[in-house]
């Protein structure tokens, strides 16, 4: 075995533990160790990514309790390419925050450090537990964190975005443990595999509502139309990075834990139709408020929200094509729409209102900056030879294979109101002329690092999709095999019990 | 008409869940041999603990009171950060007003025998009901008290900050030390012992203790850090 899952959630553990401590000490180690923390997270989860897509499912137990009594952590090709995004996401953040933040106090900087580093990691638990309360508890720490990062300004606002967040989010969490509690009183498990494997015996009136639970509990997180709510106002008020990481990592965890749901542990026929239609919803709702905003960070969580209804109806379109689609629809936003907010946070950074007139005229003095953002806005609306190119099409030929012309429409109707709202933004930088009261914010070198990591994933994809298409394949393969699924877990635990 | 349209739907959804969740589990589950039977023998046969409840909360599902711990952490650290501005004159109540003879008397008698009872509830959480939360919960009221009775009591934040940050720290070190000893993380790797003893079960009294530990000084420093806190 190359490397041991539970270490991707212990070592944070520890370090976030361990941080208040050595940092009475060396302040400078709460910047320091979280970075570190998550470089080895990545180099750890990337290489176990590497061993799973050429050879079996890593299944790790804990406390020596196999499947189905134990807790288990699952590092298949599908968790693992979506814990290592994370954690890739993660590190991109703290790279670019590492020197904000320089000249404030000691206390608030340490927890910022901390809370980021709590967020990746539940995201990453979310993602590769096998368990169904521990994913519970998981987005439990992803939220709390969430929740603080939200109210980092301690300002009206950000207070206000906070409080919104957390009483949807508490919300949320309670429907989520009446349905644990439902599955939990008929199947006598919690495991996943052990779910799924016993799902068929499970009255459908109780699978309903279950499912209606883990939908309102879970949808808060992938940010579904009717529960989004919390999202723009969050995004918003948030710092900079921190929008990106939300994008890039807790909406990806929550779609996560949606599509398992629906795949593997729920049998009931509809759901994905229900898939496509909640998708649509929340994708034609989205984009169109994204145009009516003037808040450029508005506008990008609007554009996320609207993004994440498009995976939806990917997903839903059930194929192995369809899920390849939804993919690497997730892949492209995880990296598109961080480099967004964080080129985006540069621009209106010594503007009060954070509105989008004024980034007007700002392409002639942060030459760099601006160029990231149209790179960024170019690539999510699919222009070739970008990366989001190539998902969308992926998305539209799966759409296509079931005869589906309604999606195809709908999608590319949708695409022109996106490259109508992204363009407005990109013409303003470029071909207005900057007002005198606006101030320039020339980036500092870690954050350029960063945003140039971002930049030149979006032109390697865009050149060469195949790099990253066969770990694709391998994570649409595994999410389609639920049988598989189940028998990989249950499996070792059939064989080994005492 | 809009609040009235909200009430109809919190109506037709609260008719929905009534109906749904009266009949839940009234012909039993319908998997009969769930896990449970599996917690009951295995708890006094393999760990030697007296408490399944705890057995399950420590053993089994360890890795998920791991987490709740993490939970209550960042919660505490996220109330600070919060109130944080607001802390520039540490020292002051926000609510002052003197209590009587009887309270502070009777609070200076009380708070020892709370902190026994709290340290008696994790102590022995693996023989009897409760554990580490409970009577961590326990000795913080016992804080509660001192601090409502006392105006000029203070706990040192610094203490707290250390209990806590150790006692997660040793945590995840239990957890991780059964990794190296060639089984799983948190996996038993101590003698077990005779069951009912005070000392068996081996890691769990430990790792309770640790939660207690912890529990007790996060809620402490909460209910400071909010009567501390000054407009």
């Amino acid at each position: 075995m190359v490397g041991s899952p539970v270490l991707l959630i212990a070592i944070p553990l520890l370090a976030a533990f361990l941080i208040p401590l050595i940092g009475m000490i060396w302040k400078e180690s709460v910047r320091l160790i979280p970075g570190l923390v998550l470089a080895f997270m990545l180099v750890s989860s990337a290489s176990m990514l590497l061993y799973v897509t050429n050879n079996s499912t890593i299944i790790e137990t804990i406390a020596g309790w196999q499947a189905p009594w134990g807790i288990n952590l699952v590092f298949s090709p599908l968790t693992g390419f979506l814990a290592t995004l994370m954690i890739f996401l993660g590190f991109i953040v703290w790279l670019f925050s590492y020197r904000f933040k320089r000249n404030v106090d000691f206390e608030p900087a340490k927890k910022y450090f901390i809370f980021l580093m709590m967020l990746v990691a539940g995201a990453v638990g979310i993602v590769i537990t096998g368990d169904i309360f521990n994913q519970f508890v998981f987005i439990e720490i992803t939220s709390i964190s969430a929740y603080a990062l939200t109210a980092f300004y301690t300002g009206r606002n950000s207070a206000e975005a906070s409080f919104k967040y957390l009483l949807m989010g508490s919300l949320s969490s309670s429907a989520l443990l009446i349905a644990i509690a439902i599955i939990y009183s008929q199947l006598g498990t919690l495991n996943m595999a052990d779910i799924a494997d016993k799902m068929y015996l499970m009255p459908t009136g109780y699978k309903i509502t279950a499912l209606i639970f883990f939908f309102m509990g879970i949808g808060i997180e992938a940010e579904i139309f009717p529960l989004n709510g919390w999202a723009p106002d969050a995004y918003t008020e948030a710092p900079g990075p921190i929008g990106a990481a939300f994008a890039g990592i807790v909406v990806k965890a929550g779609v996560y834990a949606m599509i398992r749901l629906v795949f593997t542990l729920f049998d009931i026929p509809n759901s994905m139709q229900f898939l496509v239609v909640i998708g649509l919803v929340t994708l034609i709702v989205a984009e169109t408020s994204a145009i009516k905003q003037d808040k450029l960070k508005r506008m990008l969580a609007y554009s996320s929200i609207g993004q994440m209804g498009l995976v939806f109806v990917a997903f839903g379109i059930g194929t192995a094509e369809g899920v390849f689609a939804a993919l690497f629809l997730m892949l492209n936003h995880a990296i598109i729409k961080p480099l967004l907010f964080l080129s985006g946070s540069y621009l209106v950074f010594n503007s009060k209102e954070k509105k989008i007139s004024e980034v007007n005229g700002l392409g002639k003095h942060m030459p760099i900056t601006s160029l990231l953002f149209a790179l960024g806005a170019f690539a999510i609306v699919g222009l070739p030879p970008f990366s989001g190119f190539w998902s969308k099409l992926s998305v539209l030929t799966a759409a296509a294979n079931e005869g589906m012309i309604l999606i195809i429409a709908l999608v590319l109707i949708v695409s022109v109101v996106e490259i109508v709202y992204y363009f407005r933004v990109v013409n303003r930088i470029y071909f207005f002329e900057k007002s005198d009261n606006v101030v320039v914010q020339k980036p500092r070198i870690n954050a350029m690092i960063a945003m140039l990591i971002l930049g030149s994933i979006i032109l390697v994809i865009g050149f060469d999709p195949d790099i990253v298409s066969i770990y694709l394949h391998k994570a649409s393969h595994d999410l389609m095999n639920t049988r598989e699924y189940i028998d990989n877990v249950l499996s070792i635990g059939q064989s080994l019990t005492k | 008409m809009k609040k009235l349209i909200v009430i109809l739907l919190l109506a037709v959804t609260g008719y929905f869940m009534v109906i749904s969740f009266m009949d839940l589990g009234k012909d039993g589950p319908v998997v009969k041999n769930g896990v449970k039977d599996f917690y009951l023998d295995k708890t006094v046969s393999e760990l030697k603990v007296a408490n399944t409840i705890t057995s399950i909360v420590v053993n089994f599902r360890g890795f998920d009171t791991l987490g709740e711990v993490t939970v209550l952490f960042l919660a505490a650290t996220a109330l600070g950060g919060i109130l944080y501005k607001k802390r520039h004159h540490v020292g002051e109540r926000s609510v002052l007003f003197p209590s009587s003879t009887i309270v502070k008397a009777g609070s200076k008698l009380l708070f020892p025998a709370i902190i026994l009872l709290g340290v008696y509830v994790f102590v022995h959480g693996h023989l009897s009901p409760g554990g580490g939360f409970q009577g961590g919960t326990i000795i913080a009221t016992g804080f509660l008290l001192m601090l409502l009775a006392y105006d000029n009591f203070s706990v040192s934040h610094k203490v707290l900050s250390y209990i806590e940050s150790f006692a997660g720290i040793f945590f995840v070190l239990f957890g991780l030390s059964g990794m190296f000893m060639g089984k799983t993380f948190l996996e038993n790797f101590m003698p077990v012992g005779n069951l009912n003893d005070l000392f068996s079960g081996g890691i769990i009294p430990i790792i309770y203790i640790l939660v207690g530990f912890k529990v007790a000084a996060e809620l402490t420093g909460l209910i400071y850090t909010v009567l501390n806190e000054k407009e």
